[in-house]
Parts: C-alpha cells; structure tokens; sequence
C-alpha cells in the first residue's frame, strides 16, 4: 500500500495525473488555488494504491511525492 | 513509509517551475537532473544555456551555467570545452535556438565532434515570443506567423533534426524520444543517460531530441497536446537511436 502527497503551492492545476492513475484516485477538487484554478486531491479510502509513481512521472512540475 | 519518488538532489532548494501548466519542460530538466544525479558529475558540469523557455534551466538545476546569445549556446560551450576539458560541458535549448539562429553552430560543433552532450526541446514553435513558425512547425500548423498554416510552397519542410545531426562524422549518439507516456519517459532518460555517457567517454558529441508539447502556444489542454505529440509529431518525427558509436569503434 503507498499514498502519495500533493504539494499545492507546485501544483498548477494543469490535470495529467488525473489522467494518469490507473486506479483514478486523483481528483479535481472543489478547493481553488490563488489564481481560481481547481486544485487535484488524492482519495484512497479502500488503500488501492500501489506506489507505482505514474502520477509522479507525468507531473510536469514535480508537485508529488511518493511514498511506500 | 519509504518515499520512492523524490525531487532529485541536483535541482536547487525550494524551487517552483515558472513554466506554463502541463509543460513538458519540467519533465525533461527532471530527466536531466536525474542522470546528474546517477552519473555522479554535479560538481564537474558547466552548462551553456540558451535563449528561449529553456533559458530557465539554471534557475532550477544546482549547477555552474554561462549564458550564451541566442543560437550561439553550442559555440560558447565548444570555448568552455576546450578552455577546461576536464568539465563536463552540456547544453540545453530549444528547436528555434538549437536548429534555426543556431544551425550553423549546432552542425558545426557535431561535425567537429566536440565531447560535448546537447539536448533539443522540439515543440514545434517558438514558446516564449508568443508561437511563431519555427525550423520544426509541422506542414498545415497554424501559428501566429503562419495564420492559414505551414504550407510548402511559401515555408518549406520542417527540418528533422536528429537525422541530420547523425549523418554528421563527430556525432557519437543521435538519438529521438518524447515525453507524452510513461515508457517514452523512461526512454528519454535512457537517451540522455547515453548522450552524456559517450561524453565521459570520450567518444564525440551526444545529442537528444525531445518531442515536447507547448499547450498555451498549440491552444490546447496538456492531455489533448500530449494526443497531439502521439498522433502529428511522432508520425513526422519518428523516435529511435539514429546513431551510436560504442567504445570499441563500432
């Protein structure tokens, strides 16, 4: 089991890691951040994640951490 | 818990990509900074940067950087080669940079086969001035200097770099990859690992072309330029190792 942690002030919304969990446990939030944009959350509550960092690969700002 | 994926070491403290949303550049300095870090060279590179978005490699890589004018990132870092050849010297620039103002400089330093690693953002148009038609636009792409499209009879073919920088004698490793999917990610690394290594070894000049996307000029979302990159770019670019020449002179 893994989780993964989302630094909101790197994040800019642009949404590739929803697109990329193969689980789809990122999610647009309903939260904004300073310039208004949806931010991402991470939702695991039946502990699906696995670490494989996917999400972490394809950010193009390197807002996510992995852990395991 | 054990983290598994991390920021690497050689990126500096705190700090935050100023690139536009779904960039791709931060993925390729990630890369770059990634084979720094596994190479074990920090302390030996000094970089030449270029003009363009991919000017801002030294505000994020920990590492010695001298600004070139623009084109010009491949003839300042044949001077620092030569000045210091123990350094490990690499540029990083963007298509306009690297195959349009600076061509000449490019072909020549690959030519000359300076031990130099070179790597080539390819997005197909000029992203910090605002999407001008550059050296890599694809035929029929609109951008705000070709507003009915790329055509043929009044701009030409787009150049495909890696193929010429392979037919040059002093390339040691030419190669191509993208950033759209996890395996051409992985790859890319393995090419930027290699483009460096020949370097080390002595053998001639490394070079990697990246297929990079650049949703605000392609008036995209990042998914749908990723798509693009799939399905326009990499049909015209094809990836692959278009030259590598291994230690034993083969």
């Amino acid at each position: 089991m893994g989780k993964i942690v989302i630094d909101d002030s790197r994040c800019k919304s642009c949404y590739i890691c929803t697109m990329t969990c193969p689980k789809g446990l990122i999610k647009k939030s309903s939260k904004t951040n300073r310039l208004g944009d949806y931010m991402v959350e991470f939702n695991d509550e039946k502990g699906e994640c696995i670490a494989c960092a996917m999400c972490a690969k394809r950010c193009p700002d390197l807002a996510i951490e992995v852990y395991k | 818990m054990q983290q598994v994926f991390s920021i690497p070491k050689s990126m500096k403290k705190d700090f935050k990509y100023t690139f536009c949303p779904g960039c791709d550049h931060g993925i390729a300095i990630r890369l770059v900074a990634e084979v720094i870090d596994e190479l074990g060279i920090r302390e030996d590179i000094i970089s030449s940067t270029s003009v363009g978005c991919s000017v801002f490699l030294y505000d994020f890589l920990d590492i010695d950087c001298v600004e070139a004018p623009h084109g010009r990132a491949l003839a300042s870092a044949t001077g620092v080669k030569r000045a210091r050849p123990d350094k490990f010297v690499f540029t990083y620039s963007g298509d306009g940079d690297f195959a349009s103002i600076g061509l000449a400089e490019s072909m020549h330093t690959a030519l000359r086969g300076e031990c130099i690693s070179s790597i080539c953002i390819n997005n197909t148009t000029y992203g910090m001035t605002g999407g001008q038609l550059g050296p890599t636009t694809l035929l029929g792409q609109k951008t705000t200097t070709s507003p009915t499209g790329r055509n043929v009879d009044y701009y030409g073919y787009p150049i495909k770099i890696a193929e010429h920088i392979a037919l040059c004698d002093g390339t040691a490793y030419s190669a191509r990859v993208a950033l759209d999917t996890i395996p051409h990610i992985n790859q890319a690394k393995q090419a930027i690992k290699k483009a460096f290594q020949v370097q080390l070894d002595g053998l001639g000049f490394g070079f990697v072309e990246i297929l990079s996307s650049c949703p605000t000029n392609w008036h995209m979302t990042p998914e749908d330029a990723h798509k693009r990159v799939r399905e326009e770019m990499i049909p015209v670019f094809p990836l692959g190792v278009f030259k590598e020449v291994s230690k034993d002179g083969n």
